[in-house]
């Protein structure tokens, strides 16, 4: 159970997460002030729900589909802790901190590529 | 909780707590019935047998009592709880009997 | 029908979450802190924070020593338990009962020396572990409490997924700006959703850690009550062996350790000697779990005499008994490494955090209008609130402070030290009686931020070795330790910040209005 791939899945599940978020009208009205089109919600929906899958993947790859269950609900639940308290204390920071979590998961993903 | 305005009576009262005494009691009594019962009859090596039947025994006590408390009638959830231990009981003795 | 069962399902979640509630939390709080259990009696045993580790190949010597003491101190007892060096404590733990009733025998050798160590008396974070399925009262009755708050829970838990109508969503909604009562309900159910997998999982296999304990008549019919030999057949335990009433000499154990060690690549935990002095004595060898899920401890047994190899058990397990290892070892989380660890110990605090807000909930919706009495029953959960969600953390702190701050010579060292959790606890629940009760959360708070404080403080002053003190060196794990303390400090802090800034309830907010009620019900509202 490297770091790398903690890190990978916590920052795909966050960026899948916040896609999920920016899905609900709510959400989506706090951050820019509009309710999101049909065709985005969709394409949110799509991101977010693909983002998690995609994450569960590579957890049972990488970590056997003993652990990698374990460790992906981990990781969404700890990804949806500190989004929660983000949405709240600083609304303005989750689509960059989205686009963030997505770079950190693809460097993680580098990093365990080049190893 | 949507009771909360009004008093309640002594019969609500009474009501509630012949919910709680059913679903804990009928809850356990029959979740150790059916173990007792699954351990013996299961098609499973001894061990198995008695560790699943374990196992299931957790799912269906909080299983039971969810259902006494969504329950329409107090007394339906007490005659069908009787009914299930019953028949448990009934199938459980014809297992002992047969047991070695 | 549909808004009758929704109806009855809400009424169930509120009330099976407030009897269990202030227990439930005090078993969460401590067995979230049971993840680092390790962590907290090593930093409770600060003379060990140096010591170097035990090299494996010194094992069989160091057990050798274990039994020269117990052959002189309790050749009496039935069963000798050797706790073997680990590095969290590199120290022999002999624990020995010679009969029921009698107070059992333990002591802490120094591996090198077999002599008694020089380290203080502390039950470390050992006591919080046992606390959370034992609550410190006589096992029985405290595992019997455990498990009928575990069941509670579960029915708590589908109650209130089946009353949460929109779960998705509300998935990430926490409005912390809005009227208490609201951010409360918001924090309850974020707490209780995110983290539901855990939550769900943390109370079945809680359950199922004591299994035949609580649910024995499986073992009754199909093995007439002997849980031993279940224990046996599902390989999970070598066989008991009964004394055979003659005498004979232990065999060194030097010899059958070296064979173990050489059969199993894991780390050796413990020994278990039993019957010692008669031909049927049986020594028993177990090693950590192999990395993975299932918590599977191999388990060798040698005959004592003899000193002949028996068997090996704990490995091949039937899906059945591999599906028990499974959700035990998922309970304790031994595989979890630290970043894992983490993880799961913050879904315990978000357990915590849940149950808290549970509880908080019930009293903020019920409270009267400013010109009536509150009732005996609220005012009764008001109380019972702040003395457990705030008088649990005080007290833990408490019990670090008096680690650090007892006199070492003490007698019963360790037993004050739990003393002093006890002791603060009920203060910090009687001072609240006497005071306003917002006043009341407001001040506790604070008092709980200043008893973390307290005990870095205290362990600053009191660890000549602590690495602040020594230009960074040393050992990291107080940093780890004083850095969450300070955490935990800034958290109880900005807690009761915010509730000083709540507005209290005035008569337009509509405080009366059901949380929970169905739609029915709140447009009669």
């Amino acid at each position: 159970m490297t770091p790398a791939i903690l890190a990978l899945n916590l920052g795909l599940s966050f960026a899948a997460l916040v896609a999920l978020c920016l899905s609900l009208n709510r959400h989506h009205a706090e951050i820019f002030g509009t309710k999101p089109s049909g065709r985005r919600v969709v394409l949110l929906r799509v991101l977010g729900w693909g983002g998690l899958v995609l994450c569960l993947l590579v957890a049972g790859e990488a970590e056997g589909w003993g652990f990698g269950p374990v460790q992906w609900v981990g990781a969404v639940s700890g990804a949806g802790a500190g989004l929660v308290l983000l949405l709240s204390y600083r609304p303005r920071l989750v689509a960059p901190a989205g686009v963030a979590a997505v770079g950190l998961a693809m460097t993680a993903g580098l990093l365990l590529h080049v190893a | 909780m949507a009771t909360r305005a009004r008093p309640t009576s002594l019969r609500e009262r009474a009501s509630v707590a012949s919910r709680v005494v059913l679903a804990a009691g009928g809850g356990y009594g029959i979740a150790a019935l059916a173990t007792a019962l699954l351990s013996l009859t299961l098609p499973l090596a001894r061990p198995e047998a008695v560790a699943v039947a374990t196992l299931v025994s957790f799912l269906l006590m909080p299983a039971i009592a969810v259902a006494v408390f969504a329950m329409r009638s107090l007394r339906r959830a007490a005659l069908s709880l009787a009914g299930v231990a019953l028949v448990l009981g009934g199938l459980l003795g014809l297992a002992m009997r047969g047991a070695p | 029908m549909k808004g009758r069962f929704r109806t009855s399902m809400a009424w169930l979640h509120v009330w099976s979450g407030l009897v269990v509630g202030w227990v439930l939390f005090a078993i969460f709080v401590t067995g979230t802190a049971s993840y680092y259990r390790a962590d907290i009696t090593r930093w409770m045993r600060p003379e060990l924070a140096q010591a170097p580790p035990v090299a494996a190949a010194d094992l069989p010597k160091v057990a050798e020593r274990a039994v020269a003491y117990l052959e002189r101190h309790a050749s009496k007892a039935k069963t000798w338990f050797i706790g073997m060096p680990q590095p969290e404590r590199p120290l022999l733990d002999l624990f020995w009962r010679t009969r029921p009733g009698a107070p059992p025998g333990h002591v802490l050798l120094d591996p090198r020396t077999g002599a008694e160590a020089m380290v203080r008396d502390t039950e470390g974070g050992d006591f919080l572990h046992r606390f959370h399925y034992e609550l410190h009262i006589p096992p029985l009755w405290g595992r019997w409490i455990v498990g009928i708050c575990a069941m509670i829970m579960l029915v708590a838990l589908i109650s209130g997924i089946v009353t949460h109508k929109r779960i998705f969503a509300d998935f990430f909604t926490f409005r912390r700006d809005k009227a208490a009562r609201r951010s409360f309900l918001d924090a309850h159910n974020v707490t209780g959703v995110l983290a539901l997998p855990f939550h769900l999982m943390i109370t079945y296999t809680g359950v199922v850690a004591l299994a035949t304990f609580y649910m024995p008549w499986g073992v009754t019919t199909a093995y007439k009550g002997d849980t031993r030999a279940f224990f046996r057949e599902a390989n999970w335990i070598t066989a008991p062996r009964p004394p055979i009433g003659r005498t004979a000499p232990l065999a060194p154990l030097g010899p059958m350790i070296e064979e173990a060690l050489a059969t199993v690549p894991e780390r050796l935990e413990r020994l278990t000697v039993t019957n010692f002095g008669d031909a049927g004595a049986t020594v028993v060898a177990m090693f950590e779990e192999p990395h993975g899920l299932a918590h599977t401890p191999t388990h060798i047994a040698f005959d004592g005499a003899s000193g002949a190899l028996l068997e090996i058990r704990g490995g091949d397990l039937k899906p059945a008994a591999k599906t028990i290892s499974t959700l035990i070892g998922l309970h304790v989380a031994h595989f979890a490494e630290p970043g894992l660890r983490l993880l799961f110990f913050l879904c315990g605090v978000m357990g915590s955090a849940m149950v808290a807000t549970g509880l908080v909930l019930w009293s903020l919706a019920r409270l009267p209008k400013l010109d009536v009495t509150p009732s005996f029953g609220l005012r009764l959960v008001q109380a019972l609130n702040v003395g457990s969600i705030i008088g649990l953390p005080a007290a833990v702190a408490v019990y670090f402070l008096a680690n650090r701050l007892l006199p070492l010579g003490l007698a019963d060292r360790g037993e004050w030290e739990i003393r002093a959790f006890f002791a603060a606890w009920i203060v910090a629940a009687l001072i609240p009686l006497a005071r306003p009760h917002r006043r009341a959360w407001n001040e506790m708070s604070m008092l709980v931020s200043g008893l973390c404080l307290a005990v870095v403080a205290a362990d600053l002053a009191m660890i000549e070795a602590h690495p602040l003190r020594r230009l960074g060196e040393g050992e990291a794990l107080f940093l780890w330790f004083d850095g969450a303390m300070l955490a935990l400090a800034a958290l109880f802090a900005f807690a009761a910040r915010r509730i000083a800034q709540y507005r209290g309830p005035s008569r337009t907010d509509r405080w009366h209005e059901p949380v929970l009620a169905a739609p029915a019900e709140r447009a009669r509202a």
